[in-house]
């Protein structure tokens, strides 16, 4: 009986002796021990992982770096310490240019591989001031919900600003590019205003912008504003009634980084928002 | 043992259509005839396809692998230059060509490092384990509705965005929803009923009230007190016990082992801190309304 665990153990011992040709399987049997001992454990493991140590240095940039770096050695290389250039040269010099612009743009593609976490921290912009403010004439539990989703966002999400929209009443909080010295009912006009000339309130899809070219035309946004998600608000329709799906409002979030929704983020932005679906 | 019963209802509730865990497909919309608000429709920027991003997240593997192929390509294309171009392969920086030819090389290296960094990366897929049990909509019938929207709204929330596949909520001593998959008592296809009192005598509820701090146990299975959370699911993979302020507790059960993120442990313990504050509001409503129901 108590031979089978002791085979099992021996088992695992032999493939992690035999290192020579099977570093990578070794590598792989030492993280799944990991796994069963460690409960709280994240979908992404990382065995090999290169680090000078130094923190706030991202390292998954280095390839960009060592990229520009190696490049301007060959080009100086090519200027300065050759007198003729053979044809055989000048093919190393080509090879090694386009290996250079590769590895440049290789943290950009890593960028989108699966369990790549978002490498910078949002940073806050420099002008611009908090603002919270929210519609006059709503009832309590409206209040109460806004508020809550608001700093949920704002907590939870790369996100340095919100507007929240329902049925016409509003909650801004976070950073916004404000008229300056606007009362808070003339701050709420004036984002009626904007919304109007956008035409928000007739978003029946939610849109993403992930980097800043299209979004950064709104005028209210924040100065740095890199990603734009609006999620609009749709009441669920009555499965027995034949009625159209109304559009109850939207959520609007930014945020000072490129790509900062993944999936995952807008799955939770969009529950949030489906609670105000039916709210009164 | 609380005077009197409380009655559960099965929640006379048709489960709205689930909304799709992958969030760009939406449902079709039907052309509104004109109302009395302008409707010219949005007039802002689209966004623009991003071919990039959609490639490199439809071919995964093929991209990780990606740099290692190229790296490897470039070593043997020095290499064959150098024996074409007639010139012996050694390594020193004495001529330019050998100062452009180091250089190649350690891009190369650099490439094929990177390529294994993101293979060693690579998220491991875990297989999701379907629940054993039956399909539960429990709910305490003298909830105030924006209570039972709320819970429900939470239910929906995490059904659709995590791999949760059951959730129980107790609070002040009162069991007031189980809904999703649950164990099944013996084979009557009836829900094992959660036991409120016994429940707050376990260990794990204790620990988790004096904690006062999500507790998630990423692999049930590992975990001894399993046994205290006999309505569950006998296969729940994963369970995250949410304490609701001081006075409940919501537990989380899902189908994947490890199955919840970070994201999404920090996006509970807001919601339970939501609840929390709307279940306070009507807890002193609820034992009087026990009282009355006998």
């Amino acid at each position: 009986m108590s031979i089978l665990p002791y085979n099992s153990l021996m088992q695992l011992k032999i493939p992690s002796h035999s290192c020579a040709k099977t570093t990578r399987k070794s590598f792989s049997i030492c993280a799944r021990l990991d796994n069963s001992q460690q409960e709280e454990q994240q979908l992404n493991l990382s065995v090999l992982r290169f680090t000078f140590g130094i923190p706030g240095f991202d390292e998954s940039y280095l390839p960009r770096w060592i990229g520009y770096g190696f490049g301007s050695l060959i080009v100086l290389n090519h200027f300065a310490f050759s007198n003729s250039v053979t044809s055989a040269q000048l093919r190393s010099e080509v090879l090694g240019l386009s290996l250079a612009a590769f590895s440049v743009t290789l943290p950009y593609l890593g960028k989108f591989l699966k369990g790549a976490s978002p490498v910078s921290q949002k940073s806050l912009p420099e002008s611009g001031e908090q603002i919270f403010v929210m519609s006059q004439n709503i009832s309590d539990a409206l209040k109460e919900n806004l508020a809550w989703a608001t700093y949920v966002l704002l907590r939870n999400t790369n996100s340095i600003s919100v507007l929240i929209s329902i049925r016409g009443e509003l909650c801004v909080r976070g950073y916004w590019q404000t008229p300056d010295g606007a009362s808070k009912t003339q701050l709420l006009e004036w984002f009626e205003r904007q919304i109007e000339n956008i035409g928000l309130s007739d978003l029946k899809d939610s849109l993403y912008f992930p980097q800043s070219a299209d979004a950064g035309q709104w005028e209210m946004l924040p100065k740095g504003t890199c990603s734009v998600f609006v999620q609009p608000v749709i009441q669920a329709p009555n499965p027995s009634a034949v009625e159209v799906e109304k559009i109850e409002g939207f959520v609007l979030l930014a945020s000072s980084m490129t790509y900062a929704y993944s999936h995952k983020d807008r799955a939770w932005i969009k529950a949030v928002s489906n609670k105000f679906r039916d709210l009164r | 043992m609380e005077a009197g019963t409380i009655f559960y209802s099965a929640i006379p509730w048709k489960p709205k259509r689930p909304f799709p865990r992958n969030p760009s497909s939406f449902p079709r919309f039907i052309r509104a005839s004109a109302s009395s608000q302008s409707q010219r429709g949005y007039r802002g920027p689209k966004p623009s396809k991003d071919l990039v991003a959609d490639w490199v997240m439809s071919n995964d593997d093929a991209v990780r692998s990606l740099p290692i192929y190229v790296g490897g390509a470039s070593l043997l294309a020095v290499l064959f230059n150098r024996t074409v171009s007639g010139i012996a392969p050694v390594a020193d920086a004495s001529s330019s060509q050998s100062r452009a030819d180091l250089l190649a090389i350690s891009l190369a290296v650099t490439s094929i490092l990177t390529g294994l960094v993101w293979l060693s990366i690579r998220p491991k897929s875990i297989t999701v384990v379907n629940p054993k049990g039956v399909e539960c909509q429990m709910i305490c019938s003298y909830l105030p509705d924006s209570v039972v929207s709320e819970l429900l709204w939470a239910w929906e929330s995490l059904s659709a965005v995590t791999c949760c596949r059951s959730l129980v909520v107790v609070y002040d001593g009162i069991y007031l929803l189980q809904i999703g998959m649950a164990a099944e008592s013996g084979n009557s296809g009836e829900a094992v009923i959660v036991d409120a009192s016994k429940l707050k005598q376990g260990s794990v509820y204790l620990g988790v009230m004096r904690s006062k701090a999500q507790r998630y146990l990423a692999n049930l299975l590992l975990y001894p007190g399993r046994s205290e959370l006999p309505f569950l699911p006998s296969n729940t993979q994963a369970v995250i016990l949410q304490p609701l302020g001081d006075k409940g507790i919501a537990i989380i059960g899902g189908d994947t082992i490890r199955g919840f993120t970070t994201s999404d442990q920090s996006w509970i313990a807001f919601i339970g801190e939501k609840l929390d504050a709307t279940l306070a509001k009507y807890s002193n409503i609820v034992p009087s309304m026990v009282q009355e129901g006998i």
